[in-house]
């Protein structure tokens, strides 16, 4: 037994939408039992891009496949009475409830956490929205573009002579399904202690803003407003360069020897041979040069041939991938990173991400 | 210390930021994390006084041993011992070249949780490659993704990839939990941060893979459902922006309400979402006139209250006084012991019922060496007194 059944007897409801779909698909595919209660005729999810081969119907959308596997459903409609009574006699048998609706609609229904609380004090009750339950913002609408500038992430990424460029895909989606997931697990751990459910208020900004790794840790201790500057790595070590049939991440400040030995060999390595490139703050302070040559030298060579025989000499260097590149990559072979599944309604088999880490009991 | 993983103790052995983003997420919550670290590797990045390292340790003890000597292999097994859990993010190679891989762990604390953390895994051809988060972002498909063109590869500018991992540990360290306490079985967790990547691309490469297509960068564009506008726009002032989005054709009719510009709501361009998406750069020109007039902060707000979703681009400085993260208790101060009183961010789970206990700022090196090599391992004061002599506790 592994990871699959980390959360066996946990029971999950799902009112969530993108936002936090993949919160409950996680904990479904560590195990979770998660009944994800649409509104008909179908959540607004199954209407999203991208679709299989083009059409535009509820079933082919292939995001919503992506973050609701190894979920069942049911219909409900909440604003309805009837609906809403069979909704809170699931709740007394549920564990936790991760919505993602506006701040309110809940409670104007009657289903807050305050009301639900009452009726079964274990629930874990998880709210994941665009600025959290709380003031000034709650009401301010929000989308992963919103959150993404909101939450700082834009200001840092792209060109310095262009607008603030988005990381691509719904990273602030992802992220805020992490946080809640993690949020959920202690406090499932809080209950097993107490006997007392939670409130969980997840904000989208927050999950964006708390990922920012070197950012605000620069701002607070040496006031730094970091600047977008392409892809040169905010510490000035990593940067892309086109080789002959592609692009390559690469480091050209660190192992500064044996790189320029290895140029050397090639007979590129021009004046960077010279003595005053040993001295790191020189290099650093003269970076345009060191990216001419060693650019001119990458540019006679294939990506996988610089990626193998950097990695043979532990630089921490790698192609820019494509998606196509990455489903055929022979790591994520090995690893059955990838999981198939045949899908019921369009009786083709997807392929999809697994979970990244593998378990075992024994070593 | 007090929370909901008082009853934790983690024995951390990771450095920079994926691994000891897992610890201290175990760390904020009560767990009592011990941080090994040696005199010979602190500095950078790690170095007890860097700003970077003080983030990313807070509420953490530290310990300091030489893993070159077979006493600190030694004390490193017992400590296994009177763990939960123990997390580390070499490269593989290096806690088996110690002895110390999980197996061996395992036969001291059967019931133990050990998490590895490293770029590719610990298995598969790639596993010795030597990764960071660019490295992993580049190879995940993200830094080809996130861009104007295909031309010219960006990538986002921070090591997301040590973010994303970090809380993957997180999530991995405390579902194990359950399932120990459960079933009584210790695990051994092999979390790969490529993986990790990949997961936040699932759609995108579901849809290359089944449609057959090559996906390329699409710049602001939302790639899930059609918007117009969907971008970024200048305002007033030096590198202010805010971004707009508008979905519904209700949403679009308030739009050009607030815009007040009679040219764009008639003209037949812009009649759809669909339409608005084809003519994007004639959109965008008109909009980025009427934004560019005004401040960010204006704009955003006469749009958020017809009902659209509208954001200030905002940086550091903008973040750290942010009304809405101010109000919400996002940032704190620590008493740091020599760098007097710092600011760091929280955390983004809030649980109403476990409000936050008090929190400390990161350790010196090897502050807790007494309190855990003493009253934890039971050695004397002159034993731990002579290791230290000997250079093995260092």
């Amino acid at each position: 037994m592994g990871h699959n059944s980390y959360l066996e007897d946990i029971r999950i409801i799902d009112l969530a939408d993108e936002k936090a779909e993949f919160c409950t698909k996680l904990l479904a595919d560590l195990g979770a039992h998660v009944i994800k209660v649409e509104k008909p005729p179908g959540d607004a999810s199954r209407e999203m891009d991208p679709f299989f081969r083009a059409k535009n119907s509820s079933h082919h959308s292939l995001s919503f496949f992506c973050n609701n596997t190894n979920k069942h459903s049911i219909t409900m409609n909440l604003g309805h009475t009837g609906d809403r009574s069979k909704f809170v006699d699931l709740i007394k048998k549920t564990d936790v409830l991760v919505e993602s609706l506006p701040p309110g609609y809940l409670k104007d229904i009657g289903l807050a956490y305050d009301n639900l609380s009452q009726i079964n004090p274990r629930l874990i009750y998880v709210s994941v929205t665009g600025f959290g339950q709380g003031d000034p913002r709650r009401n301010y609408k929000s989308c992963d573009l919103v959150a993404a500038a909101y939450g700082g992430q834009m200001y840092v990424n792209g060109s310095p002579l262009r607008e603030p460029l988005k990381s691509f895909g719904d990273q602030s989606y992802y992220t805020a399904s992490l946080f809640a997931a993690a949020g959920i697990l202690l406090a499932l751990r809080s209950r097993d202690q107490t006997g007392k459910g939670d409130h969980i208020d997840i904000s989208l900004q927050e999950s964006v803003t708390a990922t920012l790794e070197h950012v605000m840790i620069r701002y607070f201790a040496e006031k730094v407003i970091y600047r977008r500057q392409e892809s040169l790595h905010w510490n000035d070590e990593f940067v892309v360069l086109p080789c002959r049939d592609g692009f390559m991440n690469v480091t050209l400040l660190q192992h500064w020897e044996t790189l320029i030995e290895w140029i050397d060999t090639e007979g590129m390595a021009e004046d960077l041979k010279d003595d005053v490139w040993r001295d790191e703050r020189y290099r650093r302070t003269h970076r345009n040069h060191i990216v001419e040559v060693v650019g001119n030298w990458m540019s006679a060579h294939s990506v996988d041939d610089l990626f193998q025989k950097a990695q043979l000499m532990h630089f921490p260097w790698s192609p820019v991938r494509s998606l196509n590149q990455v489903l055929e990559c022979p790591q994520h072979k090995a690893r059955n990173f990838f999981i198939e599944k045949k899908h019921p309604d369009l009786g083709v088999t997807l392929k999809y991400p697994g979970v990244p880490f593998k378990t075992s009991s024994k070593g | 210390m007090a929370g909901i993983l008082k009853d934790l103790r983690v024995l951390d052995f990771t450095r920079i930021a994926a691994g000891p983003f897992t610890t201290r997420m175990l760390a904020d919550f009560g767990a009592e994390v011990i941080k090994i670290q040696s005199s010979k590797m602190e500095g950078g990045l790690e170095s007890n006084t860097a700003p970077y390292f003080c983030a990313w340790n807070r509420n953490k003890r530290s310990i300091t041993l030489d893993m070159g000597y077979s006493e600190a292999r030694e004390l490193f097994l017992q400590l296994s011992k009177i763990s939960d859990v123990v997390v580390e993010n070499f490269s593989p190679r290096v806690m088996p070249n110690w002895g110390l891989d999980y197996r061996k762990l395992q036969s001291v604390n059967k019931k133990l949780i050990m998490l590895s953390m490293s770029g590719m895994g610990h298995t598969g051809p790639l596993k010795d490659h030597v990764a960071f988060g660019p490295t992993v972002q580049a190879l995940g498909g993200l830094t080809h993704l996130t861009a104007y063109s295909s031309e010219d590869p960006m990538g986002v500018g921070y090591a997301y990839a040590d973010m994303i991992s970090g809380l993957y540990g997180a999530i991995a360290v405390l579902a194990a939990l359950g399932y120990r306490d459960r079933t009584g079985q210790g695990q051994f967790i092999d979390l790969s941060e490529y993986e990790a990547v990949c997961t936040t691309l699932g759609p995108s490469l579901t849809d290359a893979f089944i449609n057959m297509r090559e996906i390329g960068p699409v710049g602001n564009v939302d790639i899930h459902r059609h918007a117009g506008p969907h971008g970024c726009y200048k305002c007033l002032g030096s590198d202010r922006w805010c971004v707009i989005a508008v979905y519904s054709d209700d949403e679009w009719q308030a739009f050009c309400r607030v815009i007040g510009d009679p040219a764009i709501k008639e003209d037949c361009r812009f009649s759809s979402a669909q339409n608005r998406q084809k003519h994007r750069q004639a959109l965008d020109s008109l909009i980025g006139n009427w934004t560019r007039r005004q401040t960010a902060e204006k704009v955003v707000k006469r749009l958020q209250q017809v009902g659209i979703a509208a954001g200030v681009v905002q940086n550091a400085e903008d973040l750290a006084a942010d009304p809405q993260l101010v109000a919400n208790d996002f940032f704190t101060t620590l008493d740091h012991p020599v760098l007097g009183r710092i600011t760091t961010d929280t955390t983004p789970v809030k649980l109403r019922n476990n409000p936050r206990g008090r929190w400390k700022a990161s350790p010196l090196l090897g502050e807790a060496n007494y309190y855990v090599f003493g009253e934890l391992l039971g050695m004397t004061e002159t034993e731990i007194r002579s290791y230290i002599q000997k250079g093995i506790i260092a």
